[in-house]
Formats: structure tokens, sequence, C-alpha cells
């Protein structure tokens, strides 16, 4: 009797633990449970047995029973939390999310910060300085000739006679010598301006980022050497940097850099118009005068400046083919950066 | 220019093709912008054109033998120029300022507005069609043929750079040029068929009628070369480039002359190039040269001597060129240089003779004896010729060095490490702080320009006497509406609140960190006496403040499905909930709200922010008018602030507070209290900080609630909850609920409030 109880047992656990579905479940606990069940038929059987077995055995189906329900309950609930028995316990996972949007940065000042991140890993403090100057500080400190058609490229706003928008970073140079003594090791990024009617690939507004570097010893080939470093860091390590003479007032020698196309590596493309190169900017060598003019020794220190525009670069790095586009507030325009 | 290939290279003596020229060329500092397939309209010449870009500082380079000289430089080889001298019977005749030979007298009366006058006159010419070849190569320039005689003087300004003009002598009465000043409201007819009202700032070309051209500029209708001309009178002068240039900006009036004269044209051409002229007229117009050319100047134009130090070529280009090397790199440009030995140098001075060149041979080491070893030069001495006026410096020979060797030829180094470590300033980190906290609250960084228009003003609903309306105005804005330098950052977001809806896009939310300018206040104190009177006070430049300018419309949020309105958009408590965040993150306290009126916002939903008593800015719904203005349907949100405040109280550092050890007790107050400005949530909050006492930790709103029925019309209850807390030991419920008791006590006897039992 007691081999044939625990042989039942065992039968109904592995049963009950082979159901799959609560139905397979409920069937089982029929079979073995129920009121016609299994157990209850053995229980039956009882009053077949000697009075002196019948207590030690209808314990023992009693306990058998108490274990099997309690895995029942158990197989219940796994089935149960497997299936999520009712609706309002299930999401539906393909809704949107519901979190406060996180914006990111303008392109053109993630473009300028990116680059100023490089000059300060060089060694080079952040300086600004006003929008609008004077026009000391504009053209005079920077050895433009007076009545000159070097003028003529700047397409100056004049507030006043001698009260300008800055059509160039550089003005920032003369500013920041004017109050230290050299070792002189700057960036100066910031909004210029310039007489320009705005289309596709003009702007009235524009930003530039300027570098001034002045200490004893520091030569053209430095100048070289750490625009290359700056396109390095921008650009990738695969990248040339071309020099070529040019001109402004405040800078001798001159040059206007250019580094190799990002797009084609130099072989020419429709984005460089077939050249290989990217105007980048202008760079040169402090000219003496300028240093002069805020009281350095011209024979002790040498500098160099350059001057990046930030508009083309960042066109160029997002695929941006209209400049207004910087400029729009357009929150279509906004929220893909 | 543009640089026809062939005629370019009839100077110089290379093979090279117009891409290699076009290379070389930009390289060396004259840009070649594009190569031009060209071919003449009568079909019976081809050529390819360079088109370069000239900088300013190098006139010399606008003219085909400038461009050939320069060519030759940088590939080193022979430059030919062509023939340009007048027959050696012909010697010029000269004088300062006033000259008559035969019919012919030049006159100057401003020598610094015209150093020299140069003149030659030609008979017997028979004006016609120029010849073919010299024609195509005008078109090739960019230059309509129009006369043998005319096409003459024009091909000479191409090839040498030296404007000409051709008058009929004729015309001219009694041959008489003078050179001088406009009269007041004398006016001239000048070529192109357009009167000119002139003033004395303008140099004039005049017989004594009156002018006949203006000078370095346009020649005058009247005096013309025409059809049945038979005697020229060439010109060739020098003219004031700053005085030619402001002439021609004035008109505007910008001609190929004018060009030139503004970019210094050497002084020294005007006799070959008088001389070119005529032999070309002669050639293609027949008629002969009367007497000797006439040449009006007091100046020498003598050739400028500079020193250029060896060494300091090295330290500035970082090269390691020899004193020998830099010699020839100059001599290619076609400068004179010499070698200068100091007295220190030992024996040189005997050995070589002080600056005397080494002969050739020597140098290059002649069959059968070996290369003279030359000692390094302490200084090279240069001569510049004048078409060079750029040159007058040391500095400038070193970029002649520099671009002659080749900028690539300079090798690339890095400049020795800076003693400091970079770092941003306080400044700097603060700003990027903001941007950060406004980024990461959903709101989209954004530019706009600074300009702005005197409608934006009265946009955004400013009153006559607003100080916003004081604005810097430019003098020749892009376009009327803007002409001012913008003093707030309101009418750009309020535009870009509006552009964005009509583009049908209802949820905005973004934020500009820009500057706003503020004019100057007139200098202090008063003119003194001696002063004359309407002499205006100097004024200093205005002053820049950075400002965070923020607009919010609709959701901030991802995705708003569901949620109900006051969740998914912002309203007046989102933007202040972004400003006390903001606050935070700079380390402020002392941040105190105040209801205050703002033209632009709604009169009871708008704030200022004070902080440390300062005024920092305001924020709030966008007034009823203002959204009318601008096309918003929808309340909007604004907030500008002073940057420049903010920072000057800001901590870039928190301060740590260990966090405390004792329990707290929390205990939940409800008042009821008239709906009004005296029971305000701060005026509560700290009327229970007042009376609580050190325990008291913290005091929170956490509901409002309104129902007319149950509180009464016109009162509302707030729901405060305490948190009390004692630094030592835990309170016990008594000693809680007896600040309690003077808590709720101070409120009804102080604030007539109504405390509800829960």
């Amino acid at each position: 009797m007691e081999e044939s109880i625990r042989q039942l047992s065992d039968q109904a656990r592995a049963a009950l633990e082979a159901a799959t579905t609560e139905e397979e479940l409920e069937a089982e606990r029929r079979r073995f449970l129920g009121r016609k069940g299994l157990l209850r038929e053995i229980r039956q059987g009882l009053k077949d047995l000697p009075e002196e077995d019948r207590p030690a055995v209808g314990k023992l189906i009693n306990q058998t029973t108490r274990q099997l329900e309690a895995l029942l309950e158990q197989r219940r609930q796994k089935l149960a939390s497997g299936k999520a028995a009712f609706p309002e316990d299930r999401l539906d996972v393909t809704l949107p999310g519901r979190a406060p949007l996180i914006a990111g940065k303008h392109p053109l000042l993630a473009t300028m910060e990116d680059m100023i991140e490089i000059f300060l890993g060089l060694g080079y403090l952040v300086a600004e300085g006003p929008e609008i100057e004077d026009y000391y500080h504009a053209f005079e400190a920077l050895n433009y000739p007076e009545d000159h058609p070097a003028m003529d490229e700047q397409m100056t706003f004049y507030v006043e006679d001698d009260v300008l928008l800055r059509s160039q970073t550089s003005t920032v140079q003369i500013r920041v010598m004017e109050k230290q003594e050299p070792p002189v090791r700057v960036v100066v990024p910031g909004r210029c301006y310039r007489r320009d009617t705005v289309d596709a690939t003009h702007c009235h507004t524009f930003y530039q980022l300027e570098g001034l570097l002045v200490d004893e010893g520091i030569t053209f080939a430095d100048l070289k050497g750490t625009l290359q470093a700056f396109a390095e860091g921008m650009f990738g390590p695969e990248v040339r940097v071309r020099f070529r003479p040019d001109f402004f007032p405040f800078t001798e020698p001159s040059a206007e850099f250019a580094v190799s196309c990002f797009i084609c590596g130099g072989v020419g493309c429709r984005v460089c118009s077939g050249t290989g190169w990217l105007e980048l900017g202008g760079a040169g060598m402090v000219d003496p005068n300028v240093l002069a003019g805020v009281g350095y020794d011209t024979e002790r220190y040498t500098g160099f400046a350059f001057g990046v525009g930030i508009e083309r670069f960042a066109m160029l790095r997002y695929g941006i083919k209209d400049i207004r586009v910087f400029y729009s507030g357009d929150m279509r325009v906004l929220t893909q950066f | 220019m543009r640089v026809p290939y062939g005629w370019l290279m009839e100077y110089i003596d290379t093979d090279a093709s117009p891409e290699e020229l076009a290379h070389v060329l930009t390289m060396g500092g004259l840009e070649v912008e594009e190569i031009e397939d060209w071919t003449s309209e009568d079909g019976q010449a081809s050529d390819k054109v360079l088109i370069t870009s000239v900088t300013s500082n190098r006139g010399d380079l606008l003219s085909m033998i400038g461009v050939a000289r320069h060519a030759a430089a940088l590939l080193d080889v022979e430059f030919t120029p062509p023939e340009m001298s007048l027959p050696a019977t012909d010697e010029p005749i000269r004088a300062d300022d006033d000259l008559t030979e035969g019919d012919t007298r030049v006159q100057i009366l401003d020598l610094e507005g015209c150093p020299r006058y140069s003149a030659l006159r030609v008979t017997g010419v028979d004006v016609g069609p120029s010849p073919e070849w010299l024609a195509h190569r005008l078109e090739a320039a960019g230059i309509r043929p129009i006369s043998n005689v005319v096409d003459a003087t024009n091909y000479v300004v191409w090839e040498t750079g030296q404007p000409l003009h051709a008058f009929d002598h004729r015309l001219l009465i009694d041959g008489h040029i003078i050179v001088r000043r406009a009269e007041p409201g004398e006016r001239m007819l000048t070529i192109d068929d357009q009167w000119r009202y002139l003033t004395p700032d303008d140099l004039v070309i005049c017989d004594p009628k009156g002018p006949v051209a203006l000078a370095g500029i346009m020649g005058g209708l009247d005096s013309e070369v025409r059809k049945l001309t038979k005697d020229v009178l060439l010109e060739s002068a020098h003219f004031n480039p700053t005085l030619i240039r402001r002439t021609s900006q004035r008109l505007p009036l910008s001609t190929e002359a004018s060009y030139r004269f503004e970019r210094y044209v050497d002084p020294n051409l005007t006799l070959p190039a008088l001389a070119r002229a005529a032999q070309l007229i002669l050639d293609s117009a027949g008629g002969e040269i009367v007497g000797p050319a006439l040449d009006v100047r007091t100046e020498e134009f003598e050739l400028r001597a500079i020193t250029m130090r060896p060494d300091r070529c090295n330290a500035v280009l970082g090269t390691d060129l020899s004193g020998q090397e830099m010699e020839e790199l100059l001599k290619r440009l076609g400068l004179e240089v010499r070698m200068q030995y100091g007295l220190s140098v030992r024996g040189v001075e005997t050995y070589l003779g002080g600056g005397v060149p080494v002969a050739e041979e020597d140098r290059e080491g002649a069959p059968g004896r070996p290369a003279v070893k030359l000692p390094e030069p302490d200084a090279l001495l240069v001569t510049v010729p004048t078409h060079r006026p750029d040159l007058e410096r040391e500095i400038d020979l070193i970029e002649e060095v520099a671009i002659v060797h080749g900028y690539d030829s300079i090798p690339m180094t890095l400049p020795r490490a800076g003693n400091a470590a970079a770092v941003l300033t306080r400044e700097q980190k603060l700003e990027r702080r903001v941007r950060e906290v406004m980024r990461a609250a959903g709101v989209c960084e954004s530019l706009s320009f600074s300009m702005m228009g005197q409608h934006d003003l009265d946009s955004i609903g400013l009153p006559e006497d607003a100080p916003e309306r004081s604005a810097l105005r430019l003098r020749d804005p892009v376009s009327a509406h803007e002409d001012l330098m913008r003093t707030t950052l309101l009418p750009s977001l309020f535009d870009a609140a509006r552009d964005n809806v009509r583009q049908r896009v209802q949820d905005v939310a973004l934020f500009e960190v820009s500057r706003v300018f503020l004019p100057a206040p007139p200098a202090e104190g008063k003119p003194s006496a001696g002063e004359e009177e309407g002499a205006q006070a100097p004024r200093g430049l205005p002053e820049e403040r950075r400002r965070l300018g923020a607009i919010v419309m609709g959701s901030v949020m991802t995705s708003g499905w569901n949620l109900p309105a006051e969740v998914a958009e912002a309203d007046f408590y989102w933007l202040k909930g972004l400003v006390e965040q903001l606050c935070r993150s700079l380390g402020l306290d002392e941040v105190v709200f105040e209801r205050a009126r703002h033209p632009s916002l709604h009169p009871g939903r708008s704030a200022q922010l004070l902080v440390s008593g300062e005024y920092a800015g305001a924020l709030g719904e966008v007034a009823p008018e203002v959204r009318d203005a601008y096309d918003l349907q929808h309340p909007a949100y604004v907030m500008e602030l002073d940057l420049e405040v903010l920072f000057q109280h800001a901590q870039l550092q928190a301060h740590y507070e260990p966090v405390p050890r004792m329990p707290a007790a929390l205990r939940d107050l409800a008042l009821v209290v008239p709906d009004d400005e005296e029971h305000d949530a701060s005026t509560l909050t700290t009327a229970v900080e007042q009376a609580a006492g050190d325990e008291l930790a913290s005091v929170e709103v956490f509901d409002v609630y309104e129902d007319p029925e149950r509180l009464g019309a016109g009162n509302k209850q707030i729901a405060l909850r305490l948190t009390f807390r004692h630094p030592e030991r835990t309170l016990t419920d008594d000693e809680v609920d007896a600040l309690m008791r003077t808590i709720t006590q101070r409120l009804e006897r102080d604030l007539s409030a109504r405390v509800r039992d829960w």
C-alpha cells in the first residue's frame, strides 16, 4: 500500500511538472487530486486495511496530498506568470517612450568646441574680446595701412567712424597682448561680422577661431607643425596640410592653409572642387609692427597667428549645404544634433 | 586678372603647361583660381587663360610682365621683358612742375596727388581697327578692342601695369594739361557718358577750360580719341594711391586704371610704358612721334636698400639656409644682393673687399680651381626695384626668401611646450555648464543674428521709454530691418517660435547664449569750457553682456501620448523649475523669484529673478499682445537672464555637507488662506521658517487646492510638508508637536491662516 502511494506520488509529480499549460495542469489535478482522482481511490482502499495499519497509511496519504497541492499551486503560478494572465499587466513596449528630451549642441558651437579642445591640449588658453571694436584694435594695431585696398576685403559694418563690428577675431590678439607679456598662447573663438547679403553660401554673421602664440624662438616651421597637429586632431592622422603664400597686414610671412580633402583623401571630388584641398584659413608670423605696437621686443620675441572659419568646416562635417541653417532656429533642424 | 597663357609665355623661357604654371604661381603667392579655355569671338584664336586673384599688397602682379617676372623667379628660368625704350635721339626732357615743349604744356599744381606726369605726342595716326593678334590678345584678357590707338594703350596697361590715357591733342585747349584738384561744384562727362560731380578731394586732369579726365580713373568724353583723331597725346602718370582710392570709392567708380593706381604703380614705369605704347601705335596706326617725351616730376624715385640678416631669416622661418642660398633666392626675384661682412669677421674685408659680390666663377669653382668656401655674411644688402613697393623691411625680404624657397620646403616642428596647463576660465566653464543644463532639460541650442530692427522693439511690446530702445545703429546695414545691434534676445526667440509655428511645428524649446550690446553712456563730466560747442562727447565701446534667452511652447518630452497637457507641456512652473535647476547647478544661493511686470510678459504670470538681491533677468508667459504680434496661438514661455550677474555670484564647485545621522520627523500642515499676494507660497514658507527655529530642516509645498464650496470663495489651501531634525538626538513626538503648535499659532495670528485637520 505504502509502496503504491509513493509510486502514485512520483507519477503525479512528474505529470504536474510536465504540464505546459494551465489546461493540462487542471487535467492532471483532476486525475490525481480530483474528487474521483487516483488519491481518492487509494484513500477509499483504507477501509480494506487492517485497523492498526490505517493511521500510518492515512497520514502518508494526507502528506502526499498536501505536497502535491503545494506543487500544483507552484506550477499554477509559474504558468500564469509566464502568460501574463491579465491585460492590465501587459504593456505595448512598442509605444514611444516618454522621457524629457535631451537636446544637442549647436553644430557650429560643437565644431568650435572640438577645435578648442585640441588647442587646450596643446596648452592654449581661451581668450575672448568685444564684438564691437574700435578702429585702433580692428585695423590700426593690426598694421592695416590707412585707406588701403586691404580694407575692402573686410567689408566692415560701422557704427561710428571709430566704432565697428569686428570682421575677424584677430582684433583680440591686440587686446590679449596689451594685457600681458610673452609668452602668449591663446585661441580666440567668436562671432564676427561682414557686410554680406545672406544667401546659401554667404552670411553677414560668422564664427572664427583665432590662434596666437608669441614667445622666444617661435618660427614659421612651428606654425606649420602646429596646424598639422590641429588638422590631425580634427581629421585624423592621414590628413596633410598645405601652406601657400597669402597676404594679411598683421602677419608676415603670411599663408593660406588647406587640408587634404577628407571626403576624397586628396584625389579631387565635388566637395573640394576637384582640387583635393579644402581651404581652412589664414596664418602667418605676427608682423613685427604688430608686436612693436603692443610694446614687445621684436628682436627677442617672434610669434605666429592663425584664423579658421567655423561655418565651412561645420558644413562639410554635417553635410549642411545652406549656411542659413545655422541661424534658423527651426526645431526640425536643431533636434538633429 | 585674366592672364592669357600664350601671351605670358612670350616673356619666360619655359615649357611649363598652363596647369603647371598655375600650380607654381598659386604656391608662389599668386593664386590661380581657374584655367579657362578661351576662344575668340571670330573663332580664329584660342588660348588658355589663367584667372588670378592678386593680394592687395602686390600691385606689381597686375600685369603680364609682373606675372612673368614672378613665374620666372619661381621656376628659376629666364625672364625677357619686351623692348620699351624711345629712340635714343629723343631723350625725355624734364621739369619740376611746369614744362612746355612745342605745342604741349604739362603743368602739375598738386605734386602730392600727382608726383609724376609723363606725356608723349604722336601725330599723323590713322585710327582704325587693331591688327588681329593684338585684338585677340585683348579679347583673351577680357578687354573689348576699340581702335588701334586706344587698344595700344590698353595693351600696354595689361602688359606693363602702367595705366595710360590717350587724348586727342587737338581737343585739348592750347595742348595744355593741368593736373589739379577739382573745384567745388565742378563736373565732367566721362567716357562712359556719365556726369561726374566733383569735390576738391578729387584729382582731375584739365585743360585751361576745365576737366578732361578724372585722374587715374577715367578719361573725359570731350577729349577722347575718335575716328577722325590724327594727333594723339599719350598720358603716363603716377598718382597718389590714397587719393585715387577715395575718389573711386566715393563715386563709386572702379576701373582697370583706378584698381592699379590704388595698389601703387611703379613710378619709374611712366616713360617705358609711353615708349611701348608709341611703338605699338606707330606699328598699327602709323604716324610719328613728335619731339621728346615730357617728364614732369620733382622726385627721383630711387631704389631702396634693405638689410637682411641670414640668422634672423632662419630664426623666423625655422630653416637652415646659408646666406648664399638666400642670396640666390632673392636674386631670382630680380633683386640686387650684396654680402655684408662685419668687422668681426676677421680677414674677410681684405679677402673679398667690403660688400663686393664674389665673381661667379669663384663661387662655382672654375675648372681646375676649387670652389671658394665663402664665409657666412652678417647681412645681405638688398636693393629693391621700384616695382616692389611692398619690400620695405627685413621681414618683407624674409617672406620673399620663404616664397621662392617654397613654403613646402620649410620643415614642420612644434613650439616648445608652454609652462602651464591650459584650462578654461571660470566664466568659460560656467557658460558651458549653463548650456549643458539647458540641453539636458530638452531645450535645443540655437544661434540667431545680433542685428534687429525697430519693428522688433515694437513687436515685443516695449514702451517708448524702454532702455532696450536705445540701441547702436549700423551706418550701413545689409537690410533696413537689421540696422540695430540687439539689446535683448527676445525678438530672436519670438521670431524662431513664429517660424516654427509657420512650419506647423508646435513643440518649440530653444535657447541661445549670445551677447547683447548696450550703448556706453556718454563720457562722464561736462565738456570743459574751452571745448567747441556741439562737439560730441567721446563715447566708449558699448557694454557687451552675455545673456541666456529661451522660449518654450508645447511639450519638451520625446512623446506625450495619454499624458494630460499639464504634465506633457511646459508651463510657467516648468520654466521656473528650469531656472531653479540652472541656479542650483551654478551654486547660487540667495535666489529669489518675485512677481514683476515686463512689457513682453503676461502681467500675472511673470517673475523676475534676483540673485543675492541683484536683478538677473525675467521669465514668464508671453503677453497676449506679443503672442498676437508673432502669430503664436498657444501659450509660450520665455526667459532672458543676464549671465554676467549669475556668474558673478556663481560657485564653480559644490560644497559637501555630511548626510544627517539623526532621523527626521515629518509633519504635514494644510493652511487655508486668502488667494492673494500677501499669502503666496514664499510668504507662508518664510513664516513657517521664522516660527520654527533651528530644528526645522525644510519646508516644502506639496499641494495647492482651490474649492470655493469647501474652502470659501477667494480662498486656497496650501499643504506644506515640514521636516524636523535635531543634529544630536532624535526629536520626541512631544517636542515636534510643541514646535507645530508654535508654528500654527504664529500663522493663525500673523497671516490669518486657518489650519485644516487631516
